[in-house]
């Protein structure tokens, strides 16, 4: 398999916030996918990764719209699908067959005033394609979904979900997105607002899900150590751009926009000596009032004259097989170096 | 796009679901007939209908005390107004007054309390005297007589203007901002602002007396000449017929504030998680805005309803008089105007007892919708 199951080509997402006045909160993002792939998207908050993430199923609430590029998705039949020509139904029978979602907070993801089986139910019957589900064939297969994520079929799905616990919510809700076994699976902050004990079990079980039925999953976060472990691929994402990607041992091992090292260096290391933690100077800049050239330069320690003029561009710097290839949006890529003290420099 | 910051969760993972059935000990082998009878007592006590039940039980009470107040303490007493006129017939005055308060089925010269237990007691019996106006007719009987065509015209309204009120305004919602949802505020904001007396008067003035296309003459009373009352179509359509206008009359306000309420709510339903969430997972529209918006949405009208229903209930009085149609509130009109203290004080007592009972299905009804109801009552 060498197509790539989702190719992003110049997708740019925007915000209406007056009459004829919008905010661009992703702009021209290129990504391949290929099967079986994880990838992470990276970012401070506002940096447009939950935007994009949505964007992927064309799930943008009222005043966000796509304004341009292409999203094509290889779907389970062979076929390949522009998801922006889809009409209303195509596009109805497409989500969560063919890609699916699992939510940030899954606190209120569920109806409240239906029972969790329900739910399962409502999905499995609007894409039943002629099948019948019967209540029992519901709890059944809702049964042996809810036990892929160690929760107890008995007493989860008689429940409504008021009666879970936020864990118990979010692994149920894992649970209803792989109910149509679907190709692709975004998460956007999949354990966040969770306890450290339920997000480890919940990074376990995504990694065992991966392993069996072999998804491929996005993963939308803004924890560099639960990137780090689940993801084979990252982006770093910034003000609306991708401006690093490569594979996850390339960015961790050597990030190459200072963007990405200060993140990094903005975490604990789990081994070794700790140094102090090194946090980035500023504020990611308002979607309102963008700098000119790279929009990092307000807050870069190599920024020159060229940074603050010219757009940059992500510039390949090693080539590898099915997307992993490393490439950075920085023309000081070469200074950048792994060392903290430089990374973030005020 | 929001990144929510580390904040530590309350519960820890495998958190026991909120809910408890009972809170009860097991039964064990020494329990004796007393301690199972308590324990039926506190199970009985814990559900919420028994609760409610009792609530409304308490509410009943307080209107009959109140009206039983209102009519001790008003001036002219029926007795004498009652043995005054039979006095004038012809009766001697302490036979006339004998006559009355047998009548009344009240003693003019115990005391408050005695009269007062003596009215609990025929408000537990169902006995509330008879009617001065027509002695020989049990005041019960005389309110039954009018009260179902109030309630009929009056509950026909509320569903009426529940679906109408409840279709449009999630209409409404779904279009915010096109001209559908400007023209339906202002056609909303104007039925709830004009009362209902007003609004029926200008649809009988317009209708009947400008374009000449509302038969109002024939309109007037419960049926029309000739047809008799029982389980058939014709009746029923006669009875329907005459109800008309009235159920208009009725629909109009709580139509409009249901519009613009279930506007309100339907927007705040729309932009939920779970509302995004059932669009990802592909479900049909029509499930999504029926099962998923619709039903959450409709949960804080609901309580809107019952408390509609009292307000009409009370302003039937106007209505009824307006459109000549022999309900409950013009009997009371009527019994005010001949001071027959005894129907009146029974038809405000129905009266309130049936919106109490409309209001207490109605919160029924509510818990059965929303399953969250009984645990935050549990929780209190």
């Amino acid at each position: 398999m060498t197509d790539p199951i989702l190719r992003v080509r110049d997708l740019s997402i925007a915000y209406r916030t007056g009459r004829k006045e919008s905010v661009t909160a992703v702009s021209g993002v290129d990504l391949d996918l290929y099967e079986g792939q994880s990838l992470a998207l990276v970012g401070e908050s506002g940096c447009g990764k939950t935007t994009l993430g949505l964007g992927l199923l064309r799930l943008l609430p009222g005043l966000g719209e796509i304004t341009s590029g292409s999203l094509a998705y290889r779907l389970k039949d062979g076929s390949t699908a522009d998801l922006l020509q889809m009409r209303k139904e195509q596009l109805r029978r497409f989500r969560w067959n063919e890609a699916a979602m699992v939510f940030q907070g899954a606190m209120n993801a569920f109806n409240p005033v239906i029972k969790i089986w329900e739910h399962f139910a409502d999905t499995l019957r609007d894409h039943a394609d002629g099948k019948k589900w019967t209540k029992a064939a519901v709890e059944a297969r809702a049964g042996e979904l809810l036990e892929t994520v160690r929760l107890d079929p008995d007493r989860v799905l008689q429940s409504y979900p008021h009666e879970l616990s936020g864990g118990m919510k979010q692994r149920a809700l894992i649970a209803l997105a792989i109910a149509l076994d679907p190709q692709v699976l975004v998460l956007d902050e999949p354990t966040t607002a969770l306890d450290l004990l339920t997000q480890r079990s919940i990074v376990q079980q995504l990694h065992e899900l991966r392993k069996r039925f072999g998804f491929t999953m996005v993963f939308i976060t803004h924890d560099l150590g639960l990137a780090a472990e689940l993801a084979d691929r990252v982006a770093t994402m910034y003000a609306g751009r991708i401006i690093e990607t490569g594979s996850a041992r390339d960015i961790f091992h050597g990030p190459k926009h200072p963007y990405t090292a200060g993140l990094i260096n903005a975490v604990m290391p789990v081994k070794g000596d700790r140094p102090a933690l090194e946090s980035i100077p500023g504020y990611p800049p308002s979607l309102k009032a963008m700098p000119d050239g790279c929009a990092f330069n307000p807050r870069c320690a190599f920024a020159t004259d060229e940074c603050r003029r010219d757009r940059i561009e992500l510039d390949l710097l090693t080539e590898r097989p099915l997307g992993m290839t490393h490439a950075a949006a920085c023309l000081h890529h070469d200074q950048v170096r792994f060392a903290r003290k430089e990374a973030a420099n005020v | 796009m929001t990144a929510p910051a580390a904040a530590p969760p309350p519960e820890a993972g495998s958190a026991k679901p909120a809910s408890r059935k009972s809170v009860e000990p097991q039964p064990s082998v020494a329990d004796g007939p007393p301690r199972i009878a308590a324990r039926v007592l506190r199970r009985v006590w814990a559900s919420y209908a028994f609760r409610r039940i009792l609530q409304s039980v308490f509410v009943v009470w307080l209107v009959s005390t109140i009206t039983f107040l209102l009519m001790h303490f008003m001036p002219g007493d029926p007795i004498e107004i009652m043995a005054g006129r039979l006095n004038s017939a012809g009766m001697s005055h302490e036979q006339a007054m004998a006559t009355a308060s047998n009548i009344v089925n009240y003693d003019p010269d115990a005391g408050v309390w005695t009269q007062y237990l003596g009215f609990l007691k025929g408000l537990v019996t169902l006995d509330l005297g008879n009617s001065l106006t027509n002695p020989s007719k049990s005041v019960l009987d005389h309110v039954m007589e009018y009260l179902p065509w109030t309630l009929f015209a009056v509950g026909a309204g509320v569903v009426l203007a529940t679906v109408v009120g409840l279709s449009i305004g999630m209409a409404m919602a779904y279009r915010r901002g096109s001209a559908f949802d400007h023209v339906m505020t202002s056609i909303g904001s104007f039925l709830t602002g004009v009362p209902n007396y007003i609004l029926i008067a200008a649809v009988v003035v317009i209708g009947f007396t400008v374009l000449g296309v509302l038969p109002f003459l024939d309109m007037r009373g419960r049926v029309s000449a000739g047809v008799e009352p029982g389980f058939n179509l014709v009746f029923f359509g006669d009875a329907l017929f005459h109800a008309f206008l009235p159920i208009i009359a009725f629909a109009f306000t709580a139509t409009g504030s249901f519009m613009l309420n279930m506007k309100a709510a339907t927007t705040e339903v729309l932009t939920e998680d779970y509302v995004t969430v059932a669009q990802a997972r592909g479900l049909k529209p029509g499930r999504i805005s029926r099962g998923y918006v619709g039903r959450n949405a409709m949960l804080p009208i609901i309580p809107q309803v019952a408390l509609q229903m009292g307000t009409l209930v009370g302003g039937s009085i106007v209505i009824e008089q307006i459109l000549d149609y022999p309900g409950a509130g013009q009997m009371l009109m009527q019994a005010i105007g001949n001071r027959d203290y005894p129907v009146v004080q029974a038809a405000v007592i129905v009266l309130a007892t049936s919106v109490v009972i409309a209001s207490l299905i109605v919160d029924l009804v509510l818990v059965k919708i929303d399953p969250r109801i009984k645990n935050q009552d549990q929780e209190a």
